[in-house]
């Protein structure tokens, strides 16, 4: 990734209200075609960074960049770079599908029947229907084709997947692969953390309002802890030498998380008489939840 | 937008219309009988047992309620000018705000449209709604007039437009009361209040001289009925007062829904 290739920048972004905070300090850099998972437990500050970069909630202080000029809200050609997904979908009851997608269509000058026909053939979206009367799993493909039909060069997803079924999920996966080769950035906020590795490229993880890690989802997986189970006589003494994180502990047995490298560990352990030895691999989910704790 | 808008008020203007209609309609069907009738020279002579200050606030002093006309006059317009002035209230307090209160302002947001073009349209919305509610009335009672009896034209006209002067006032303060707020429910009461509470104020106001000066505390005295009976014209100064007050509200309208933060 070339580093003009910047579409997307938050620098230093600081949202309180009132008193309580919002996000402390938040700073990301997207690049054109880079799909950056957004993570972090409920309250972190997910929400209130979309909402801001929406221009929804106005910031306290920070800078937000898109496409090289600073966010404005009556900026409607950065508007139109922009197509935003929310994780509760609210749309016009009284509209049926059809006359909800020729509204949104009527606020851009460019035709979108063609991509607009293509997306609701794929997602297999009835066009008859009220909008009142979709399932959630249909609203939530009504909202995807709302996003996604002006071909914009910025996705933001805010738990995208929620209300799909497993075989629309894929289709849904697939269909953001594509928007990934055509040079689409996408900002993919979720709590399901295997959707990070499937499509994310980067991983950033909020926390109190902070960004606390941020990495390729290759480093992190590689990088990652192991967990490390020993059954040992000689267990009290493992326990002070290694000084590890214990997730369990039962009589000789001891269930450790390790993030040290083979050699150190082996280094560490040799001197003692092991009884058994297991070394596996962590999930992405209990890594998120070291960070998350 | 427009067309939308235009679209979902639509039930809402047609209903609040249709109610105004239907008494008016009454009044025309029922009136003439009551005219021919020796019990109307009882009824003028029953009015004059009220106390002034009544008879003052539903102008029944200067206008008698043995015509079509002269119950307009009385009665009618008051009620044209507090349901109109009711319906451009729960319209101000409403027309922007349900967006927030039906989520579906994270949508809009995100759509290629500024908040002061979504805000300009919907005004305009309302603005079409309330002149037209206006007009109809006065053309309904116009034709209802024309066949049941002689009346003065030009002082007909005046009257019926007279609502416009309370009623855009009242649709701009309640607009710009909505901005201080996310939810509709919360507004609907302080729309009503708004409306009926200033009502009471004009009521009081006309009542006698120690309570006059309530009439600087509520919009009705710009719509100034009183004086289009009596003088058979409309007091400028009310015209401009009422279009500067609906000014200033929706600019200060402007002013805070471009900063809001929409939740």
């Amino acid at each position: 990734m070339k580093k003009d290739d910047t579409i997307l920048e938050i620098i230093n972004l600081k949202k309180y209200y009132g008193k309580i905070r919002g996000v402390e300090d938040v700073s990301l850099k997207l690049h054109s075609g880079e799909v950056y998972g957004f993570i972090g437990p409920n309250g972190a500050g997910k929400s209130t960074t979309i909402r801001t970069l929406m221009n929804l909630i106005n910031k306290t202080s920070g800078k937000i960049i898109i496409n090289g000029k600073e966010s404005n809200k009556n900026d409607l050609e950065l508007k139109e770079l922009i197509g935003y997904l929310p994780s509760e979908i609210y749309l016009y009851d009284d509209l049926t599908v059809k006359e909800m997608l020729d509204f949104h269509q009527s606020f851009y000058k460019r035709n979108l029947k063609n991509r607009r026909n293509e997306l609701v053939k794929l997602l297999k979206l009835d066009e008859s229907k009220k909008v009142e009367d979709l399932s959630l799993g249909n609203s939530k493909k009504l909202g995807i084709i709302l996003a996604l039909m002006h071909e914009p060069k910025i996705l933001i997803l805010d738990e995208p997947t929620s209300g799909l079924d497993p075989i629309m999920q894929n289709i849904f996966y697939n269909l953001l692969l594509e928007e990934k080769k055509k040079g689409t950035t996408i900002i993919y906020s979720t709590h399901i953390l295997s959707e990070v590795s499937k499509i994310c490229d980067r991983i950033g993880i909020i926390k109190d309002g902070k960004i606390i890690k941020e990495d390729t989802v290759e480093n992190i997986t590689k990088n990652s802890v192991t967990y490390l189970t020993i059954d040992s006589d000689e267990i009290n003494k493992i326990k002070n030498e290694i000084d590890l994180k214990i997730i369990y502990e039962q009589n000789n047995i001891i269930k450790f998380m390790n993030n040290l490298s083979p050699n150190e560990l082996m280094e560490k352990i040799s001197k003692y008489k092991i009884n058994k030895l297991l070394i596996e691999e962590v999930s992405i989910e209990d890594l998120f939840m070291e960070y998350y704790e | 937008m427009l067309k939308r808008e235009l679209k979902i008020n639509f039930k809402s203007f047609l209903i609040w219309t249709s109610v105004l209609l239907l008494l008016f309609l009454v009044v025309f069907l029922v009136y003439p009988s009551i005219i021919e009738s020796d019990n109307i020279k009882m009824m003028d002579e029953y009015v004059k047992m009220f106390p002034e200050e009544m008879l003052k606030a539903f102008n029944m002093d200067i206008a008698s309620m043995s015509t079509a006309f002269g119950w307009l006059k009385t009665e009618g317009f008051i009620m044209v000018l507090l349901i109109t002035g009711v319906y451009a209230s729960i319209l101000g307090s409403n027309i922007v705000l349900k967006e927030e209160s039906d989520k579906t302002i994270e949508y809009l947001n995100a759509l290629p449209i500024t908040r002061r073009s979504v805000l300009t349209q919907k005004i305009i919305c309302a603005i079409i709604y309330i002149v037209s509610m206006i007009l109809i009335l006065g053309l309904f009672n116009f034709i209802g007039l024309e066949l049941s009896e002689d009346f003065d034209r030009k002082q007909y006209i005046l009257l019926s437009i007279t609502p416009l002067f309370s009623a855009l006032p009242l649709f701009a303060i309640n607009i710009f009361v909505s901005t201080f707020s996310h939810k509709t429910k919360k507004t609907f009461g302080v729309s009503l209040g708004i409306a009926l509470g200033s009502y009471f104020l004009q009521v009081l106001a006309e009542m006698n001289e120690v309570t006059e000066f309530f009439k600087y505390f509520t919009v009705y005295t710009l719509a100034d009925i009183r004086n289009v009976i009596v003088n058979v014209s409309i007091n400028p100064l009310m015209v401009i007062l009422s279009l500067v007050i609906t000014l200033v509200f929706i600019i200060g309208t402007f002013i805070r829904y471009e900063n809001k933060e929409l939740v």
